[in-house]
């Protein structure tokens, strides 16, 4: 097995996962980042921006607001509870992220049958560009927990919850997007 | 051998191979553009008829085929050979046999990163084969024109999202290693320069692509999704107004592919710096002068790449206080490398050098690469980028920077490390003529863009200016180039068959041929799975050579 999979390295204090995690989650700072700075630009430099709390659906949002922040406490939860309850947080958890899904392709689906499609304004290409992919990191979420869940039966303890340990980073990464996403279409 | 493997060597000779055939087609690429610009209007020879009558009509070129072969020539050269070839062939091959790892540190993710590269390449490629052809809006894509082009467009922005999750995943699988892998005893100011370099590149790669992926997607929207985020309000195309909502931005487009477009002149030319002073420390058997102010220096010139990408904007109209701001930052970081390079030249001082192939290229590097860095103070200051700004200046600069800068650096490493992959040297005749030849084809070819676009010949014209009396001075100079291409083409063929000759017949040599001091030559050529039969400790810095009383003029990093 390649060094410090599961253990930390003395020097580092991390072990690979925990560190390879961090870059990616540095990375998806700046894929962010970007974006949130061309909402600015593009929201400053327009004539007019709607107020999101008119045209959108706010108890959709709010709705997923509470299902995601639910479902990543129960994934950061997961990382201090025995193995085994953790897993099933984690199960739980992906059902959440699932709902959160759900919910946001039925505001979607409701929003272009009222003609709010993304090429009707830079708000509504904003939102459903952010959104989407943000939903498309929901989605990625899923797969790796699923993925966490599944192995969970073949690899070592420690590595499942090394692994536990990255998702929760990730879902904390993912929610904290959504918080914003939320603050910037809903809300103002 | 496997074709799905994990192992880093198989992947980065997976990487090796790939970047080699995606650097000989931007080169084909090439070859027809300077015909086009030499001979203008007259037939192209040999191949002419098999390239499609909606390219070529009668063997002539037609623009529109003209601005496909130029944008894919570009990015086929940085995104699919170069940066693969530095970092996904020399990275992945050697870092984890310089630190004394048995693999790099996810070796499932590091055959990932090669599958979306090779994927990525391919649906780029493939937008020759769309209506309308490939991507033709030149390798930055600026809209609007990107924006409104044919779908070979939408291939190149697929093949960039692919190729930008390739480089994450390599990216963040690199720096891992590097930090957690390394052999018990190998501090990080113990580390080979070439290890440094490839970190810091990683660094490059890890954050400063995200913002071209977002890019891409708003790009993408922008043209499947009926978007406007770079498409400004009042947009005429061919006599009628555009119907789009508007409110966009061009420069914000600009922008966004900028901040990683200067890092990743950095990520082009970082690992070739290492190799060269891998090469440059074993060619004079002296440690290098001023390894601790190299890799400060790469630090810097890492944290420093991120400041400095709207020098490339001097003509946005971003107003002076911008302009100075972005002048300022593009002279210092000019500095760090010049700190390199004069350490690289001071380091053959007192030397007794050994004029292998590998030091003959690792040696032109030097100045070429001086050429093509000073070349570019003009263009950082905004007075004089101004009416250089898209003239072949710019491209004489940058080709001197990448062609003879790093693909000279590439080569050598090849030469170079050739025997730890194979246990054979590659010939040094054809290894020779490779090198006086490419040496002449490329100044050959590069130089007169200086002179051209000093004369103020734009670099985009599809006749290369001949309607303009202002370049009738110049415009001579085409069919030279033409001639240097071909020179630059026929040595890479002694390249190509020195390669496959060498990996049959080459001489066979010991493990350390070169008396390297650092960690890959400890272990077999080829090293086996897992590298080392077991974990080496590492006792001295890279570069003891000619250490005083020593029997060799060499201690191995692993010698006690």
């Amino acid at each position: 097995m390649i060094p410090y999979t599961i253990d930390r390295r003395a020097d580092s204090g991390v072990n690979n996962v925990t560190l390879g995690i961090w870059l990616f989650i540095a990375s998806e700072v700046m894929l962010f980042g970007a974006l949130f700075s061309s909402y600015a630009l593009l929201r400053v430099s327009a004539p007019a921006w709607p107020h999101g709390r008119d045209v959108l659906g706010v108890w959709f949002g709010v709705g997923n607001t509470v299902v995601l922040s639910v479902m990543t406490a129960l994934v950061l939860r997961a990382r201090a509870v025995p193995p085994a309850v953790g897993r099933q947080f984690l199960a739980v958890g992906t059902v959440l992220a699932a709902v959160f899904l759900v919910i946001k392709g039925l505001e979607w689906r409701g929003e272009i049958a009222e003609g709010l499609v993304p090429s009707l304004n830079t708000f509504f290409a904003m939102y459903f560009t952010l959104t989407g992919l943000h939903a498309l990191h929901v989605a990625c979420g899923i797969v790796a927990n699923v993925w966490v869940l599944l192995g969970a039966s073949r690899v070592p303890d420690g590595m499942t919850s090394g692994r536990i340990r990255a998702v929760a980073l990730y879902w904390t990464f993912v929610d904290v997007v959504w918080l914003t996403l939320f603050l910037l279409f809903y809300l103002t | 051998m496997r074709i799905i493997s994990t192992d880093h060597k198989v992947i980065g000779l997976q990487y090796l191979l790939t970047s080699l055939v995606f650097l000989l087609l931007g080169f084909v690429f090439i070859l027809l553009i300077r015909w086009q610009l030499a001979y203008p209007s007259q037939p192209i020879p040999l191949i002419g008829a098999f390239l499609g009558e909606s390219n070529v009509t009668q063997g002539v070129m037609l623009p529109e085929f003209y601005t496909q072969l130029s944008a894919m020539h570009g990015t086929v050269m940085v995104f699919l050979a170069i940066v693969p070839f530095a970092v996904g062939a020399f990275g992945n091959y050697l870092v984890p046999l310089m630190i004394g790892a048995p693999d790099m540190a996810f070796p499932r993710l590091n055959a990932l990163s090669y599958w979306l590269y090779l994927a990525g390449g391919l649906v780029m490629v493939a937008g020759f084969f769309l209506p309308g052809g490939a991507a033709s809006s030149g390798w930055t894509s600026y809209p609007p024109l990107a924006d409104l082009a044919q779908a070979g467009q939408t291939a190149w922005l697929v093949g960039m999202f692919l190729l930008i999750l390739s480089s994450l995943v390599g990216s963040i699988n690199m720096i891992t290693t590097i930090v957690q892998l390394r052999a018990p005893g190998l501090t990080m100011m113990r580390l080979p320069f070439f290890v440094w370099a490839q970190l810091v590149t990683s660094f490059l790669l890890l954050l400063a692509f995200p913002p071209l992926q977002a890019a891409a997607v708003l790009q993408l929207m922008d043209r499947l999704a009926g978007t406007s985020f770079f498409l400004p309000s009042g947009l005429v195309v061919s006599g009628e107004a555009l119907h789009v909502s508007g409110g966009g931005s061009p420069i914000l487009w600009q922008h966004l592919f900028w901040f990683l477009a200067h890092p990743e002149v950095y990520v082009l030319i970082l690992p070739a710096l290492g190799i060269v002073a891998e090469v440059i420390a074993n060619a004079t058997r002296k440690p290098l002068w001023g390894y601790r102010a190299m890799v400060g220096s790469a630090l810097f010139i890492g944290f420093m790449s991120f400041l400095v990408w709207a020098h490339h904007m001097f003509l946005t109209g971003m107003g002076p206080t911008m302009s100075a701001f972005f002048q300022v930052t593009t002279m210092i970081i000019s500095i760090p490398s010049v700190v390199i390079i004069s350490s690289l030249l001071l380091s053959l001082y007192g030397g007794s050098i050994r004029f292998t192939v590998p030091a003959l290229f690792a040696l032109a590097f030097l100045p070429m690469f001086g050429i093509g860095g000073l070349t570019g103070l003009p263009l950082g200051l905004a007075a004089t980028d101004i009416p250089l700004h898209d003239t072949y200046y710019v491209v004489g600069h940058f080709h001197y920077i990448v062609a003879p800068g790093t693909l000279f650096a590439l080569f050598a490493g090849i030469y170079y490390w050739f025997p730890k992959v194979t246990g054979r040297t590659m010939n040094s005749v054809l290894g020779q003529l490779h090198f006086w030849g490419s040496l002449a084809g490329m100044n050959g070819i590069f130089l007169p863009m200086l002179i051209e676009g000093l004369a103020g010949v734009n670099r985009r014209l599809y006749d290369g200016g001949r309607t303009y009396t202002y370049t009738a001075p110049v415009i001579h100079l085409y069919s030279g180039q033409w001639w240097a291409t071909v020179l630059l083409g026929a040595v890479q063929l002694c390249f190509v068959a020195n390669l496959v000759w060498s990996l049959a017949r080459g001489k066979r040599v010991s493990q350390n041929p070169w008396d390297a001091t650092t960690l890959e030559w400890t272990t077999t050529s080829p090293p086996p799975h897992e590298n080392f039969p077991s974990t080496p400790r590492v006792h001295r810095g890279p570069y003891d050579y000619s250490p005083n009383n020593a029997a060799a003029d060499f201690l191995p990093q692993s010698q006690p």
